[in-house]
C-alpha cells in the first residue's frame, strides 16, 4: 500500500493544483463577467447564448463615463434632452472619492502615527487604556456612529460637504489605525533611537529619521486598510451628503440602478472602474498584508 | 518642525503629551461624543424632520423596541445570518489557507486573486450580484439551466429562504479572504521541526493537521472568529445594498432595522435605542475577545 | 421630426396666454449658484429644468437650474435626510402622498401667487386644485402633471385566446383570464403588478382596496382608521388569486421589474403607468403595438375601476431655501408656457398627462406619433382615467389626507400585501396588521390632524 505521503507528494499536488483553478475561477467569475458585460455593446448584452469573450467589444459604456457626454432620450423617435443623467457625473464622483478618501486616511494615518510613538516610547496614566480603547471603537458598527456624527454635522453646517465624509470617516478608520499603529510601534526596538539620543539628537529627529522610516511598512498597511474603508463606504455618504455635485462614487452609482431602465453596461463599466483604484492599492498591499494582519488585523 | 523645535528643549514629556494632542482631540469629537450622543439619543424622541418636537423620553424608545415583532425578527435573521456566515467563512477559509500554504508554481497569483474579493467595494459587490442572479436574464440560472443542473430558475432573491442564502453567499465570497489571510499569517509561522516531529512519528496528512496544524491555528481562529461574528451581526451595507431587507423583511437585520427606523420611520431615537443594544452585545464579544486572545498575547508578544 | 419653436412661440402669442408675463415681474436677480431641482427619473423633469433655465438666462444670469433624478424607491430617503441636513433642493417634483404631508408639516411655502399667475381655472375638466395638495385653505403645490397606472393588456394574447374585451371585465374576468393565459401559454405570466416591500407595491395595492370599496381612514371622521374591513380582506384575497399568475419574482419586484417584465413579453397582463408603453416603443416594437391600456377591471359589486393618480406636483421646501422667489418665477415661466408643457409631454409619451385644458387640447400636444399609432390608450391614460381617479392622498377624492406620506415611508400597504403572499397570513389578520401600523401612525401625528 502507498503511503500517505507518497501520495501527498505525486497525486496530491496536482489535485491541490485542480481545485486551487476551480476555486479561483468559481471566486473570480462576477468580477470576470461584469467586465465582460462592461465590454459589450448593448445588442450583446443580453444575446443567447451568453458570450464570455465579447464578440465586438467596445469601449462606448466607459467612454460615456469618462467623457460624461450628455445622452438623449428617445419619446416617440424625438430626441429629449434630459438634463444631466448619473453617468456626466461619473468624473465628478470620481474625483469626490478620491479627495475624501486620501483626505481621512491623511487625518487617521498622521493623528494614529503620533499617538501610537508617544504610547510606545513614554509613560503615562492611561497608556494601556488607549489602545483597547481603540480595539472596542473599531468594532463599533458605523450604522451607530452614523446619525450622531450626521446631526453633528447639521449643528456645524457641513452636511453636503465632503469635508463631512473626510471627518466623519475618521470616526471609523482612526480606532483601527491607532490600534494597528500600537502594535507596530511597539514591536519596534528601542535601542536604535536610545543610541541616536545618547549621540545627542533631539526626540523630533529621532522621530523624523529613525522611527518614521522604519515604521514605513505599518504606515503603509494602515493607511491602505483606511484607504479601502473609506472608499468602499456607502452608509455615510448617503447619509451626509445631498447634491449630485457633492457625492462619491458608492452613493453615485447606486444611482444607475433604480427607476424604470437599466443600462446594465454602463452599470458594470462603472462597478470596474471603481474597482481599479482598490486592485491598485491591493497589489500593493500584498507585500504588506502579513506585516499589518501580524500587528492586528484590520477592519471588515 | 524639528529645526524650529530644537531652539526651545522640548522635554520628552512635552513630546509624548504634544503627541497625544491629537489623537485624543479626535477620538474625543469623532469617537467618544458620537457614541455618548448615540445613548443621549437612546432616550429622546427626535424626528429629523422636527427637531424641535424633541423631547425626553425615558425608556419608552426600548420599550417600543422590546414590544416590535420586526425588532425580534430581525435579531433571529441576523443570528441565523451571522451563523451560516462565519462557519462558511472560517471552514473555506482554513481550507483556502491550507491550500495557498502549499509551495506550487504560480502561487501568488492565485492568492492574490483568492484574496482579492475582499477589497471589492459592497456597492460593486451587490449590484454584480443582482446582474449575474437576475432571475430571468442572469447567467447564472442561465448556466445551470443549460448545464441541466437545475430545471426551473432559481429565484435568488424572491423567496426569504434564498434571499437569506443569497446574502450569506454574498458575504461569505467577500469575507472568507480576512480568514484566508489571517490563518495563512499564522501558518507561515509554525515552526517546520514541528511537523518534522510528527512525521518522525509516523503520522499522515490527516493526523498532522489534526495534531499539528490545528492546535497552532486555535488563538488565530478564535480571535478571527469573534471578530468576524461581531462584524457580521452588525452589518448593514451588504444586506441594505443587495435586499434592502427584503423580501418582506426576511433579511432584516438590526443594523437595516435601526437605519429603517431612523429614516423611514422617522425615529432617530429608537434607531439610536436600537444601536445602544447592538454596542451592549459588542461589548459582551468584546469582553470575550479580551479574555481569550487579547491579553494572553500581550504577554507573549511583549 | 422636430418641433419648430417659432410655431410654438406663435401658438401660444395667439392664445394670449404669455401676454401678461412676458416682461419679468420683477427685476433681474442678481443671485448666482446652482438651483437643486429634484425630479422623479425620467426625462421630465429634465425638460421642465430646462425651460427653467431658459427663465434664468433672461432674467437671473447667475442661476443654473439642475435636475437630480431621485428614484422612486429612494424619494423618501433621500427627503427626509436632505430636509434634515437643512439642504434641501430649491424646488421639487413629487407625489401626492409626500406633497401634502410636508405641507402639513409646514415645511412648504403656500404657492397661491403662484397658482393665480398659472391660472385657476386652466385646469382639465374632472381635476381640482386640491387634488395635488391644498390645506387649511392654501395652495401649496402646483401641478406637475398626473399619472395614472392602469391594466395594460397584450391584445395579442388576448385575441389570440379568443378572450373578451377588456373594458367589459370585471375582477372575476380579470382573474379568469390570468388563468387562462398562465395555462395556454405556459411561458407568458397572466399578470403582473409589484409585490415588493415598496412604493410601487403600495400604489398598485391602493387601486385595488379603493376599487373594493375599502380606505385606510375615514378622512371626514378625523382620519379614524378605517383599514381592518371585509374590503380589504377582500382586495388582499383578490391579489392573492392574481399572485398563482405571476412571474415568480414579483413579491420582490417594484417599478423597474414591472415595466421590464412587460416590455420582454414575460407577461400578458401588468398594472403600470405610461412608461411601459415609451419602453417598449424603443426596445420591442411588437410588444408596443399589442399592448393596450384599459381602466382597471370593474369591482363585481362596487363597479368601482379606481386607478392610483400620482397627481405630481411641484413643491418648494420653506426652510433653508434661499431661492424660494427665483425659483416662483421659474416655475410660473414654465408653466404658463404651452410649448414648454407640450415638450414636457411629449418627452414620456404616455406616462405624463397634461393638467391644463389649453394643453390638453392643443394642436401641438396631439403632434405625437403615439397619437396615431395608440389614439385610444393615450386618450384612456389622459382623460379616460380621471373619472376613477384616487390616491392614498385624497382617497376616492373624498379630502386631502396627511398621513399617507407616513404610510408609504413605512410601505404599511406592500408590507400588508406581502403577510399575505409570502408569510401566507389570512388576509382578515393581515388587515389587522396593516390597520394596527396605521393607527400608530395615525396616533403620531395626531399634530397634523387636529
Amino acid at each position: 500500500m502507498m503511503s500517505w505521503d507518497f501520495l501527498w507528494r505525486h497525486t496530491g499536488r496536482a489535485v491541490i493544483f485542480v481545485t486551487l483553478c476551480g476555486l479561483t475561477f468559481v471566486v473570480c467569475f462576477p468580477l470576470v463577467w461584469a467586465l465582460s458585460t462592461s465590454l459589450k455593446p448593448k445588442t450583446e448584452i443580453f444575446a443567447t447564448p451568453p458570450t464570455l469573450i465579447p464578440k465586438a467589444p467596445t469601449f462606448e459604456n466607459y467612454a460615456a463615463l469618462v467623457t460624461g457626454r450628455q445622452q438623449y432620450f428617445q419619446s416617440g423617435g424625438q430626441q429629449v434632452d434630459t438634463g444631466a443623467t448619473p453617468a456626466q457625473f461619473f468624473t465628478r464622483w470620481f474625483l469626490n472619492s478620491l479627495v475624501v478618501t486620501l483626505g481621512s486616511t491623511l487625518i487617521s494615518i498622521v493623528v494614529s502615527t503620533l499617538a501610537a510613538y508617544s504610547l510606545t516610547r513614554f509613560r503615562y496614566w492611561g497608556r494601556t487604556f488607549v489602545p483597547y480603547f481603540s480595539l472596542l471603537g473599531y468594532m463599533v458598527p458605523s450604522i451607530i456612529f452614523v446619525f450622531p456624527l450626521f446631526l453633528m454635522m447639521v449643528r456645524l453646517e457641513l452636511t453636503d460637504t465632503l469635508l463631512s465624509l473626510v471627518l466623519g470617516y475618521v470616526s471609523i478608520t482612526l480606532p483601527f489605525c491607532m490600534w494597528l499603529m500600537w502594535a507596530f510601534m511597539r514591536s519596534i526596538p528601542i535601542e536604535i533611537e536610545e543610541a541616536a539620543l545618547v549621540d545627542g539628537a533631539t526626540r523630533m529627529q529621532v522621530f523624523r529619521d529613525v522611527v518614521l522610516p522604519t515604521a514605513l511598512p505599518g504606515i503603509i498597511a494602515a493607511a491602505i486598510f483606511a484607504m479601502i474603508v473609506s472608499w468602499n463606504d456607502y452608509l455615510f455618504g448617503r447619509v451626509f451628503l445631498n447634491s449630485l455635485d457633492n457625492l462619491t462614487l458608492t452613493v453615485g452609482v447606486m444611482l444607475f440602478f433604480e427607476g424604470t431602465h437599466v443600462d446594465w453596461g454602463l452599470l458594470m463599466a462603472a462597478c470596474v472602474l471603481m474597482t481599479v483604484p482598490m486592485a491598485f492599492l491591493f497589489m500593493g498591499l500584498q507585500r504588506h498584508l502579513v506585516a499589518g494582519f501580524g500587528a492586528g488585523a484590520v477592519k471588515g | 518642525m524639528a529645526r524650529r523645535l530644537r531652539g526651545f528643549t522640548l522635554s520628552d514629556q512635552a513630546v509624548g503629551v504634544l503627541f497625544m494632542v491629537p489623537f485624543v482631540l479626535t477620538a474625543l469629537f469623532f469617537m467618544v461624543y458620537p457614541i455618548v450622543e448615540a445613548v443621549r439619543m437612546a432616550f429622546f424622541s427626535y424626528n429629523p424632520l422636527r427637531p424641535d418636537l424633541s423631547a425626553f423620553v425615558g425608556l419608552s424608545n426600548f420599550s417600543y423596541i422590546f414590544d416590535d415583532q420586526l425588532f425580534w425578527t430581525s435579531f433571529w435573521q441576523a443570528t441565523v445570518w451571522t451563523s451560516f456566515s462565519i462557519v462558511f467563512q472560517t471552514l473555506f477559509g482554513v481550507a483556502i489557507a491550507l491550500l495557498l500554504h502549499q509551495a506550487l508554481p504560480g502561487i501568488a497569483i492565485f492568492r492574490g486573486l483568492l484574496l482579492f474579493p475582499y477589497i471589492v467595494p459592497t456597492v460593486v459587490i451587490a449590484l454584480i450580484w443582482r446582474w449575474i442572479f437576475n432571475p430571468e436574464i442572469g447567467i447564472v440560472n442561465y448556466a445551470l439551466l443549460a448545464g441541466g443542473v437545475i430545471s426551473e430558475r432559481i429565484y435568488w432573491l424572491s423567496t426569504p429562504e434564498m434571499a437569506m442564502a443569497s446574502t450569506i453567499m454574498l458575504n461569505v465570497w467577500k469575507y472568507t479572504p480576512f480568514v484566508v489571510i489571517c490563518v495563512l499569517a499564522r501558518l507561515q509561522s509554525v515552526p517546520l521541526e514541528l511537523y518534522d516531529a510528527a512525521k518522525v512519528d509516523g503520522a499522515g496528512v490527516v493526523r498532522r493537521f489534526i495534531d499539528v496544524t490545528l492546535p497552532q491555528l486555535r488563538e488565530v481562529l478564535i480571535v478571527v472568529v469573534v471578530f468576524r461574528t461581531i462584524w457580521t451581526f452588525n452589518k448593514f451595507e451588504e444586506i441594505y445594498l443587495l435586499t434592502k431587507g427584503g423580501p418582506g423583511t426576511s433579511t432584516f437585520n438590526l443594523a437595516v432595522y435601526a437605519f429603517e427606523q431612523s429614516i423611514a420611520n422617522l425615529k432617530l431615537g429608537v434607531g439610536a435605542a436600537t444601536g445602544v443594544i447592538m454596542m451592549i452585545m459588542l461589548s459582551i464579544g468584546s469582553v470575550i475577545y479580551l479574555r481569550s486572545a487579547g491579553f494572553a498575547r500581550e504577554e507573549t508578544h511583549g | 421630426m422636430t418641433i419648430k419653436r417659432r410655431e410654438f412661440l406663435a401658438g401660444t402669442a395667439a392664445t394670449g396666454l404669455l401676454g401678461a408675463f412676458a416682461a419679468p415681474s420683477l427685476a433681474q436677480s442678481t443671485k448666482s449658484g446652482t438651483v437643486r431641482v429634484w425630479g422623479e427619473p425620467g426625462p421630465y423633469g429634465g425638460v421642465a429644468v430646462a425651460a427653467m433655465n431658459e427663465w434664468a438666462q433672461k432674467n437671473a444670469p447667475g442661476l443654473k437650474f439642475e435636475i437630480e433624478t431621485i428614484p422612486w424607491d429612494g424619494v423618501y430617503v433621500k427627503l427626509m435626510t436632505d430636509l434634515a441636513a437643512r439642504r434641501p433642493p430649491a424646488l421639487i417634483s413629487v407625489e401626492s402622498p409626500l406633497a401634502m404631508q410636508l405641507m402639513a408639516e409646514e415645511l412648504l411655502v403656500p404657492l397661491d401667487d403662484v397658482a393665480d399667475k398659472v391660472g385657476r381655472d386652466r385646469l382639465v375638466p374632472g381635476l381640482k386644485w386640491d387634488f395635488w395638495g391644498a390645506w387649511k385653505g392654501k395652495q401649496y403645490v402646483i401641478p406637475a402633471h398626473h399619472q395614472p397606472h392602469l391594466l395594460l393588456v397584450r391584445t395579442d394574447i388576448t385575441r389570440e385566446l379568443g378572450l373578451t374585451d377588456p373594458d367589459t371585465w370585471t375582477w372575476i374576468d380579470l382573474a379568469n383570464v390570468a388563468r387562462t393565459i398562465s395555462q395556454k401559454k405556459p411561458e407568458v405570466a397572466g399578470i403582473c403588478m409589484a409585490l415588493g416591500r415598496n412604493l410601487c407595491t403600495d400604489y398598485h395595492f391602493a387601486a385595488l382596496l379603493h376599487q373594493a370599496g375599502g380606505r385606510m381612514f375615514a378622512q371626514e371622521n378625523k382620519f379614524e382608521v378605517t383599514f381592518d374591513s371585509a374590503e380589504t380582506a377582500e382586495a388582499l384575497e383578490f391579489v392573492r388569486e392574481l399572485h398563482q399568475f405571476m412571474p415568480k419574482g414579483a413579491v420582490e419586484y417594484s417599478f423597474l421589474q414591472v415595466v421590464d417584465a412587460h416590455v420582454t413579453g414575460r407577461t400578458a397582463m401588468s398594472f403600470y403607468w405610461g412608461r411601459t408603453l415609451g419602453r417598449a416603443a424603443e426596445e420591442a416594437k411588437p410588444v408596443f403595438e399589442a399592448t393596450e391600456a384599459f381602466n382597471h377591471a370593474r369591482h363585481p359589486k362596487t363597479g368601482r375601476r379606481s386607478n392610483w393618480n400620482d397627481f405630481q406636483g411641484w413643491i418648494i421646501p420653506a426652510q433653508n431655501n434661499p431661492y424660494i422667489d427665483e425659483v416662483k418665477q421659474a416655475l410660473t415661466y414654465q408653466q404658463t408656457s404651452k410649448e414648454w408643457l407640450v415638450k414636457y409631454c411629449h418627452s414620456l409619451m404616455p406616462n405624463v398627462a397634461p393638467v391644463y385644458k389649453d394643453v390638453a387640447d392643443s394642436a401641438e400636444l396631439k403632434n405625437h406619433p403615439f397619437y396615431s399609432s395608440k389614439s385610444k390608450t393615450v386618450d384612456t391614460y389622459f382623460k379616460a382615467s380621471l373619472e376613477h381617479s384616487s390616491s392614498t392622498a385624497n382617497e376616492m377624492l373624498k379630502g386631502v389626507n396627511p398621513l399617507a406620506g407616513f404610510v408609504h415611508g413605512r410601505s404599511v400597504l406592500a408590507q400588508t400585501v406581502q403577510k399575505v403572499v409570502i408569510d401566507k397570513m389570512a388576509p382578515r389578520d393581515a388587515a389587522k396588521w396593516g390597520a394596527r401600523e396605521l393607527d400608530t401612525i395615525r396616533k403620531e401625528n395626531m399634530r397634523l390632524i387636529g
